[in-house]
């Protein structure tokens, strides 16, 4: 977790990630910012994020963010 | 006379107009009644002949373009979901590394299938669209080139909706390859979801998981349905008669060129032509969620008061929804995800900063969007530019936001205030109507002659020099205000529908027959007026 907050805060700084619940509706990742972050989370944690899973609910927190990428390492 | 006839009236387009009287009286009436009284498991194959009626009425034979996609896709589905299986079925139990192969084995295939389901169904419609605006083309290159070669251009009628219909059918092979939903085995709930009539002619363009469902759970027709819907095609109806077509005429005059009108005038009938595009549309999707909320269904929405708009970024996200959002879906993400852009943006990012490091892939991404989108409008150049236009206004947004925002804090600007906020509104309107110029003038010449003209030749233009009738204007502007009214509450978060649901009965009943009378007097029909096609119907 703490890595992924690094990454973010690299992406946007001056957000509170380990508390904020609305990320990406509260626009405080915007979409360049959310191209940027998926570049950066595929090759930190190995994994391929599909256009599937570009949605805001995936992004709203750092939790969710986590839990996308654990699903993702998993899957088949 | 056969029904057939009257039916279709008016060079028998009259009933892709769903405000035409063919429709509001005989066809919409006879399908809800007939609805209504059928038994519930019959009510779901009445709605999909229903369906087919519809479009074999308006188009005949075509008809047959609608049942291939529907068929194509089931099986392409089907063929999807199988592959999935067998996935399943080979993967369990092995170890992590040959389950990774074997997904990557199947990942392929799945693939291969999709991209052929979508070259067959683009592929035609790109065929049927665009070969005569290609030919005209190459025809063109080769004249120029000195090559003694015209090659034969072709014509093709287009079948009515397949657009719309195309765009639904790809959404829905897309989302089962990705897992989205599970391929459907009934070909009559898939039909439906292809081909419920109120959508088939401008959209909204529809994802499965909207609609599918709600379309096979076949609801009663109730009170409150019937009266919200009634409501809401009477909106779309007023939006149509007493302000689209009224200004028909006059748009018309200007942009057909008949006479050599001063810049005033032209850039008064831009602004009228959006206006007018806007009120046809957006009358036409209030008409077809008014039809669908009668038999129970949700549509989504295409239009969320786009005039209030700070950015063209935003007007996009609340003018054609649905076709937009598909573009994003099918199109923006899978492009900035892919393998390549997602390299491009890691190392721009590093050399140009988190703002324009990702602008590169996002650019690339836009510019496929925007491309896809004038060319979606129809084939020719003018749709081609007004795509670009588009294009380069949003990539300026995001050129110059970061030195916007500097300024904004260094002048000590608020940008949430009323009079900055309105400003951008303002600048966002006119932005939108030039667009609009181009997007109707015959032709990116004549776009760019029109264009030049509002700038140079500028005039305020008086009643005479427009042509168009004080009478006209004042009945537009009246209009208009109830529209902004009721876009002001909604904008606020309040359904003046449910406001006036809970008003006394004879309040309800005053302001319902206040409409029907406002329309009926005051439509923009009979002597002097052509009844105009639906402006979406084309695309």
């Amino acid at each position: 977790m703490e890595r992924l907050i690094e990454i973010l805060e690299d992406i946007q700084p001056d957000v509170d990630y380990a508390n904020c619940q609305d990320l990406v509706d509260g626009h405080y990742l915007k979409s360049l910012d959310i191209i940027s972050l998926i570049a950066e989370l595929e090759d930190e944690y190995d994994i391929t994020i599909p256009a599937i899973e570009i949605i805001p609910d995936n992004f709203n927190s750092a939790e969710r963010m986590m839990k996308m990428i654990q699903r993702l390492q998993e899957e088949v | 006379m056969t029904l057939e006839s009257l039916l279709l009236a008016e060079k028998g387009k009259s009933l892709t107009n769903f405000f035409s009287l063919s429709y509001m009286i005989v066809v919409l009436p006879f399908v809800v009644f007939v609805y209504g009284i059928l038994p519930k498991k019959w009510k779901r194959y009445f709605l999909l002949l229903a369906s087919f009626g519809f479009v074999w009425l308006v188009s005949g034979g075509m008809l047959i373009y609608l049942m291939l996609t529907i068929f194509s896709v089931h099986y392409f589905g089907i063929w999807l979901d199988r592959l999935q299986t067998e996935l399943k079925g080979k993967a369990g139990g092995l170890p992590k590394e040959e389950r990774k192969e074997l997904k990557a084995l199947y990942q392929k295939r799945k693939r291969g299938v999709v991209t052929l389901a979508a070259v067959l169904h683009i592929g035609g419609l790109l065929v049927l669209k665009y070969s005569g605006f290609f030919t005209v083309n190459v025809n063109a290159l080769l004249s120029k080139l000195g090559v003694d070669i015209t090659l034969t251009i072709p014509k093709y009628v287009l079948p009515i909706g397949i657009s719309f219909f195309t765009l639904q059918a790809i959404s829905y092979i897309v989302d089962v390859y990705h897992g989205l939903i599970k391929a459907d085995d009934n070909v009559v709930r898939l039909g439906l979801f292809i081909s419920f009539f109120p959508q088939i002619v401008e959209g909204p363009i529809c994802r499965y998981s909207q609609t599918a469902e709600q379309l096979w759970n076949v609801q009663p027709i109730r009170y409150k349905n019937l009266s919200f819907g009634a409501q809401r095609i009477l909106y779309g109806t007023m939006k149509k008669y007493i302000i689209a077509d009224r200004l028909n005429l006059y748009v018309k005059n200007v942009f057909d060129m008949k006479l050599d009108y001063n810049g005033g005038a032209v850039a008064f009938a831009a602004i009228c032509y959006t206006v007018q595009l806007y009120m046809d549309f957006s009358g036409s999707m209030d008409a077809v969620c008014g039809t669908a909320e009668i038999f129970g269904i949700t549509m989504p929405e295409n239009f969320k008061r786009p005039f209030f708009s700070r950015t063209i970024s935003e007007f996009w996200t609340r003018w054609h929804i649905t076709l937009g959002t598909w573009f994003r879906d099918y199109v923006l993400y899978p492009v900035t995800s892919s393998k390549r852009m997602k390299k491009i943006t890691s190392s721009a990012r590093k050399k140009i900063g988190n703002h324009y490091g990702p602008l590169v892939a996002g650019s690339i991404a836009l510019f496929c969007v925007w491309s896809c989108n004038g060319l979606w409008h129809g084939s020719a150049w003018s749709y081609i530019f007004f795509g670009m236009y588009h294009f380069v206004l949003i990539l300026s947004g995001n050129l110059i936001g970061p030195i916007v925002q500097k300024v904004n804090t260094k002048l000590h600007i608020n940008p949430n205030s009323v009079v900055y906020r309105g400003l951008q509104i303002f600048r966002t309107i006119i932005l939108v109507i030039i667009g609009e110029l181009f997007f109707r003038a015959k032709g990116l010449k004549a776009g760019l002659k029109l264009f030049k003209k509002m700038i140079t030749d500028f005039a305020l233009p008086t009643i005479q020099d427009m042509g168009i009738d004080g009478y006209d204007i004042v009945l537009v502007i009246l209009t208009l205000g109830i529209i902004l009214f009721v876009s002001i509450m909604n904008e606020k978060g309040i359904s003046v529908r449910e406001v006036l649901a809970k008003k006394p009965a004879a309040l309800r009943w005053a302001i319902l027959y206040a409409l029907i009378l406002f329309i009926v007097i005051f439509g923009a029909y009979g002597y002097g007026y052509k009844p105009v096609a639906p402006m979406y119907a084309k695309f």
